[in-house]
């Protein structure tokens, strides 16, 4: 019998697991996941989770998975995927046949050159014993010092002020999320904390972490001491590439075609670990839900069917305070930024373009325009400037006809 | 016990549209597939937006701030991060009239 075995149990590898079952397969199916709580979603960590509003999101519910016959191995490192033998070697020395394996290993946060990184008091986001301890931390009224303004920073940053937390943010760009979004629409995000209370500082970094046996302070490269009861540490992820040991190509990620599929017969990767070839974009590599949660069910379709291309336009959003922030498409460079609505006000949409096609668009509390502007972004669209900015008019005017 | 509820002119939800009603303490949207209509709870199970604000193809139903879809016939959750499924009402048309059936809260 077929056996699929799929490794990294997080948004994307659960889905996968899930999706061959409910999409009709009846051979084998292997999830190994390191973590031992059953597979959940990590978007409400930093934000109604942080703030004590919601309990876990699980992917499935916990007991689903044994209810349909999946072979679960939570708790369970995967070492190495030996691709001669077909096998996943497991941490302890356990090998797992397959026919086809499904990398969704992740990522892991980046660990800066900071000083005191292991000091109690400083502290990562990634896991929800991550939220748990931080939650357990951000008492009301102590103060926190944020290291990183990505967009992990910036919802971290919101909660804690919304828990009553005084919050400093030290970021090595000159805005928040300068390096994705652009200093404008950085600087909206930037203004949104400021109005919050948020203190911060700008082109400064991290030297080191200091205290008795707890965080007490932040040092800064430019000298500057920040002091505070706890600090968080959010500078970007990099790719879980462990597994792909000397067989499987790894470069920023693990490569995969436009299907999804590696270089290596029988060998796929979704979520943030894929490095893929887009249709649209080119080759990327998307750090969000959505695209964990699409490419888990689009690799379950192609592991039962002919491969078909994977082409998502992708899609994020951000809660921070009241403001609903959503972002369509992958810009790394755009030579024209068209608005739509008010910056100032905060209901407004940014549409990024290169040579006059739409590539992505930012939006902060006008939920409508991003959702509409994904089927001209997947089909390359060159959308007219006047229209973009008038915010009359509906973007689904411009969408390509329907199959 | 449950009963029939007037939410207005049968014209006011237009084809291929979606309109939240105010009835007692909770909002219901209908959506008009074509023709009929589906009438469902209005607030996401995620995150508690509102569903009509979002937009509808065919029978399904995009959260505006997260993109959870929901089938407007059953109000199962069919994509994205909700779990748990939207109530679903019977609606009629009467004398012109659009209504729903809800439980008394």
């Amino acid at each position: 019998m077929t056996a699929f075995v799929v490794i990294g149990a997080g948004v994307a590898g659960a889905t996968a697991a899930a999706k061959l079952r409910e999409d009709g397969f009846d051979g084998d199916v292997v999830l190994i996941g390191a973590e031992e709580m059953a597979p959940y979603e990590r978007p409400p960590l930093s934000k109604e989770y942080l703030r004590g509003e919601s309990g876990h999101h699980f992917v499935r519910p916990p007991e689903w998975y044994a209810e349909h016959a999946i072979d679960v191995r939570f708790g369970s490192r995967a070492e190495r995927v030996d691709v001669t033998g077909r096998v996943v070697e497991l941490e302890g020395g356990e090998r797992v046949p397959f026919d086809q394996v499904v990398i969704a290993t992740g990522s892991r946060n980046r660990k800066p050159p900071i000083e005191g990184l292991d000091l109690p008091g400083v502290f990562n986001l990634r896991f929800a014993s991550d939220a748990d301890a931080i939650k357990q931390a951000a008492k009301e009224g102590s103060k926190a010092v944020m290291v990183g303004m990505g967009f992990i920073g910036a919802e971290v940053t919101a909660s804690l002020r919304q828990l009553g937390l005084d919050v400093t943010v030290v970021e090595f760009f000159g805005t928040p999320l300068e390096r994705v979004l652009g200093p404008t629409l950085g600087g909206a995000i930037e203004a949104l904390h400021r109005d919050h209370g948020v203190e911060m500082i700008f082109r400064d970094g991290g030297e080191r972490f200091e205290g008795n046996e707890r965080f007490e302070a932040l040092v800064t490269k430019e000298g500057r001491r920040i002091e505070g009861d706890l600090a968080v540490v959010g500078v970007g992820v990099e790719p879980v590439t462990d597994v792909a040991g000397e067989d499987i190509p790894v470069d920023n990620g693990i490569p995969v075609d436009a299907t999804l599929k590696t270089s290596v017969d029988g060998v796929w990767a979704v979520g943030d670990v894929a490095r893929h070839d887009h249709p649209v974009f080119g080759s990327i590599r998307v750090e969000h839900f959505d695209n964990a949660l699409k490419m888990g069910e689009h690799v379950a379709k192609n592991l039962l069917g002919t491969p078909a291309v994977f082409d998502d336009a992708h899609w994020f959003w951000s809660d921070q305070y009241d403001a609903n922030i959503q972002m369509a498409g992958f810009a790394t460079e755009w030579d024209d930024m068209v608005v739509r609505g008010s910056i100032d006000e905060r209901s407004f949409s940014a549409f990024l373009l290169k040579d006059r096609q739409l590539l992505s668009t930012f939006s902060m509390n006008r939920k409508f325009d991003v959702r509409r502007s994904m089927p001209l972004i997947a089909s390359k669209a060159h959308p007219d400037r006047e229209q973009l900015a008038d915010p009359e008019f509906d973007l689904r005017q411009l969408h390509p006809p329907k199959e | 016990m449950a009963e029939w509820v007037t939410l207005g002119p049968a014209a006011a939800v237009p084809e291929g549209e979606v309109t939240a009603f105010g009835v007692g303490q909770r909002e219901v949207a209908v959506a008009n597939v074509e023709g009929d209509l589906h009438a469902f709870d209005d607030t996401c199970t995620h995150q508690q937006c509102s569903l009509a604000e979002g937009e509808l193809e065919g029978t399904t139903i995009e959260c505006p701030c997260h993109g959870s879809q929901f089938d407007v016939v059953t109000g199962e959750a069919i994509g994205g991060p909700a779990v748990d499924p939207v109530g679903v009402f019977e609606t009629k048309e009467e004398d012109g009239e659009l209504k729903v059936l809800v439980d008394e809260e």
